[in-house]
């Protein structure tokens, strides 16, 4: 079933959920939830915030992991309804769905986006007026207002100026190639790309010094075209699936977990790595750790952090969960997925990544 | 017939965000005044936009151009028939919610608890300065189990440095005893608009209200007030709602036959209901001073005993013992346990869209 990615649902029980993935079982839209109350559960181990008249706690899966475990746990016990069991996976996976007669509402990023491009100049206040000249800027790129959306705390009205981000929504994997391309050669008084320093606060947050080398980190970054600053203000651009162009289908294909591994290969095909989940095809794939050498075929991710990470011809290299894919039509072959949720609360955490890797590496 | 304390925001099933307006309200539905409405279920030319929650709203405000309001209000009117109470106690009209269109009610007592649960840390410099407040106010002894936020400090639609703070107060005698705290209570972020500010603000912002003051009464009438003030450079208000065992009337113990537009005088025998919505002074030696739209059945044996307002600015005009003018709608009470007495009524959501919007007032003399 498809449901559109980085759409907004708040639940009966208070919720505020990201629709996470484009695909969704047919009885649940898997989701992330991002503010949960905490009058049956919370920790001072996450951070708070005071969002619709509740004290919520903000789910961020970098946090303590000792914490975050417990309160997963917890989280589990309370609200059993909202824990997805997915009968394609093998493997103890932890997915987070919205049963359908949970759902209070809908937050549709592209009708915000549509409702708030209608409003009079007049009446918006600074951070709509910058989203409102940011999305004036990328319609130059040939996209249409239609392939456009706003989400998160400017599509729900709980942003605060100077220090909200604005968060883009571009629906189809072609417009959002499109808009990088455009994004690549354009300039604007308002743009700035991220710097070096902006790009090691980021890399600070998600404690990757294990895994990248700084200078590796901001070369793999500094390609990207999905973040910067317009009016000051920090933008992130998602790309999410059109119904038609989802790249695999709920229920066409079984999961087995197999184990932790790190392979390498060459990134034959990354078109669907500007959205999540998402997926470089490689070829010429080589374990060398955690499992006997197979032919992996895909490096999949859950975490944005590897959106448009390798291109075609460059070499990948990733630390992730081996699995068997079994399709219901065609030949089974092997995956890496990195980012499932579990992994936070796991080992994992720390050990999977996606990098690019230089040939002599 | 049914309290529902004032003030409260509701969210309704046709997405429109109301707050209620009074505290004691006719059975089945919540009076309220609406202060978002969908754009695409009606446009409202003349009126202000704001995005919230994905949508863009238009902003019922009562103060819009009289011609813009009465065209607004009759497409509300007839699209939302349902959201109208012609009411048969007072032959006058109520914007009202029906219980079976409430989608969500934002309790306000309830969200300051939870607000005051958030570690300091986590709280933005405008939710501190709330939780500043807060504490603030209660050294006035009144415990803040009795107090509330609402509209966006509550929603959390705020825009720091421009968002007004709204406290809500429950209780009338702990509304009076903040208010009264506040006369001689000293904080550092504590401004109360001076007379030289008041002045000014009269001369910048003429209102319908405020044509009948001459710069001098507006400055007096509103220094002694403290229902509004700046508290670290931010507006707050605070709006005193009654429990349900202390509502001022109950809704059909009373008839109410309008009588038409009068200016009466009075002297003010009590003024403690004066702080809530509908708040009124009861007032003894009551005259008709004018009659505004030629009435033909003033009966003068029966004594006029109240003023009545629905609107903020008249709301602690006046104390006991003074002497009040007031105009509005001339009302003829008939209790059903009691006898007969006039009241006026200043502020009913109709006199927004007629001539009764200049003409009614309420001042000391």
């Amino acid at each position: 079933m498809h449901f559109y990615e980085s759409s907004i649902i708040t639940t009966i029980d208070g919720l505020h959920c990201q629709v996470y993935g484009n695909e969704h079982p047919v009885n649940g839209i898997l989701v992330k939830p991002k503010y949960i109350p905490t009058e049956k559960l919370h920790s001072d181990a996450l951070p708070y915030r005071f969002i619709s008249g509740r004290r919520m706690n903000r789910l961020n899966f970098w946090a303590d992991k000792k914490y975050l475990k417990k309160y997963i746990e917890e989280f589990k016990a309370e609200y059993p309804e909202y824990i997805y069991k997915s009968t394609v996976h093998q493997g103890n996976r932890l997915f987070f769905s919205v049963p359908i007669n949970k759902i209070e509402r809908i937050y549709f990023p592209k009708k915000g986006l549509s409702e708030l491009m209608g409003m009079p100049a007049n009446s918006l206040d600074e951070h709509l007026k910058t989203v409102h000249e940011f999305v004036n800027f990328l319609l130059g790129s040939g996209l249409k207002l239609n392939d456009f959306g706003v989400t998160y705390s400017t599509l729900m009205g709980h942003y605060l100026s100077n220090r909200s981000d604005i968060n883009i929504v571009v629906y189809g994997k072609n417009n959002f190639w499109k808009l990088m391309d455009f994004l690549k050669k354009s300039s604007h008084p308002l743009l700035r790309w991220k710097n070096d320093e902006d790009w090691m606060q980021f890399y600070s947050g998600r404690n990757r010094f294990a895994i990248f080398t700084k200078e590796q980190f901001l070369k793999n970054m500094d390609r990207k075209k999905s973040e910067g600053f317009f009016n000051n203000t920090l933008f992130i651009i998602f790309g999410v699936e059109n119904e038609g162009e989802v790249w695999f289908k709920w229920n066409e294909e079984m999961y087995k977990e197999l184990s932790l591994v790190t392979v390498q290969g060459t990134v034959a095909d990354n078109f669907n790595s500007v959205v999540r989940p998402g997926c470089y095809e490689i070829k010429g794939s080589k374990i060398t750790d955690g499992h006997e050498d197979v032919p992996v075929k895909k490096i999949v991710f859950y975490s944005r952090d590897y959106c448009m990470l390798a291109y075609n011809g460059e070499h990948i290299e990733a630390c992730g969960l081996l699995e068997l894919v079994t399709p219901k039509t065609g030949e089974s072959y092997y995956r890496v997925v990195v980012g499932y949720f579990d992994a936070y609360i796991s080992d994992r955490r720390e050990k999977e990544y996606a990098r690019v890797v230089n040939d002599d590496q | 017939m049914a309290h529902f304390y004032e003030s409260t925001l509701i969210d309704t099933t046709d997405g429109f965000q109301c707050k209620s307006y009074a505290n004691e309200h006719p059975q089945g539905c919540v009076i309220v005044k609406p202060k978002y409405v969908p754009k695409e279920a009606i446009a409202g030319e003349g009126l202000k936009y704001r995005f919230l929650f994905e949508k863009c709203l238009v902003r019922f405000n009562l103060f819009a151009k009289k011609e813009d309001l009465n065209n607004y209000v009759s497409q509300f009117r007839k699209k939302f028939p349902d959201y109208i109470y012609d009411c048969p106690l007072t032959n006058n009209w109520f914007f009202v919610v029906p219980k079976n269109k409430i989608k969500a009610v934002h309790d306000c007592r309830k969200g300051l608890r939870e607000l005051l649960n958030v570690p300091e840390k986590d709280l933005d410099p405008y939710l501190r300065l709330v939780r500043e407040l807060v504490d603030f106010l209660a050294k006035s002894g009144v415990d803040s189990k009795n107090l509330g936020i609402t509209h966006s400090t509550l929603l959390g639609n705020y825009t720091p440095g421009k968002s007004d703070i709204d406290i809500v107060i429950y209780g009338k005698a702990n509304g009076w005893k903040i208010l009264d705290y506040l006369k001689n209570a000293n904080h550092s972020k504590l401004h109360w608009k001076t007379d030289g500010e008041w002045a000014e603000y009269y001369k910048e912002h003429k209102t319908s209200e405020s044509l009948h003051f001459t710069e001098q009464e507006y400055v007096r009438h509103m220094s002694r007030k403290r229902y509004e003030g700046m508290f670290g450079g931010t507006v707050f208000t605070l709006f005193t709602v009654e429990e349900p065992n202390e509502t001022w009337f109950k809704w059909g113990e009373e008839k109410y036959e309008p009588v038409g537009t009068a200016t009466i005088n009075g002297t003010v025998s009590s003024h403690y209901n004066s702080h809530v919505r509908p708040g009124f002074y009861e007032i003894e030696n009551g005259s008709l001073l004018k009659n505004e739209s030629g009435i033909k059945k003033f009966d003068g044996k029966i004594p006029i005993k109240r003023v009545v307002t629905y609107s903020i600015p008249f709301v602690q005009q006046a104390i006991q013992g003074e002497k009040i003018k007031a105009c509005g709608l001339l009302e003829l009470v008939t209790p059903k346990k009691a006898k007969p007495y006039y009241r006026i009524v200043i502020g009913y959501f109709d006199a927004y869209l007629n001539d009764r919007r200049e003409k009614e007032f309420l001042k000391v003399v």
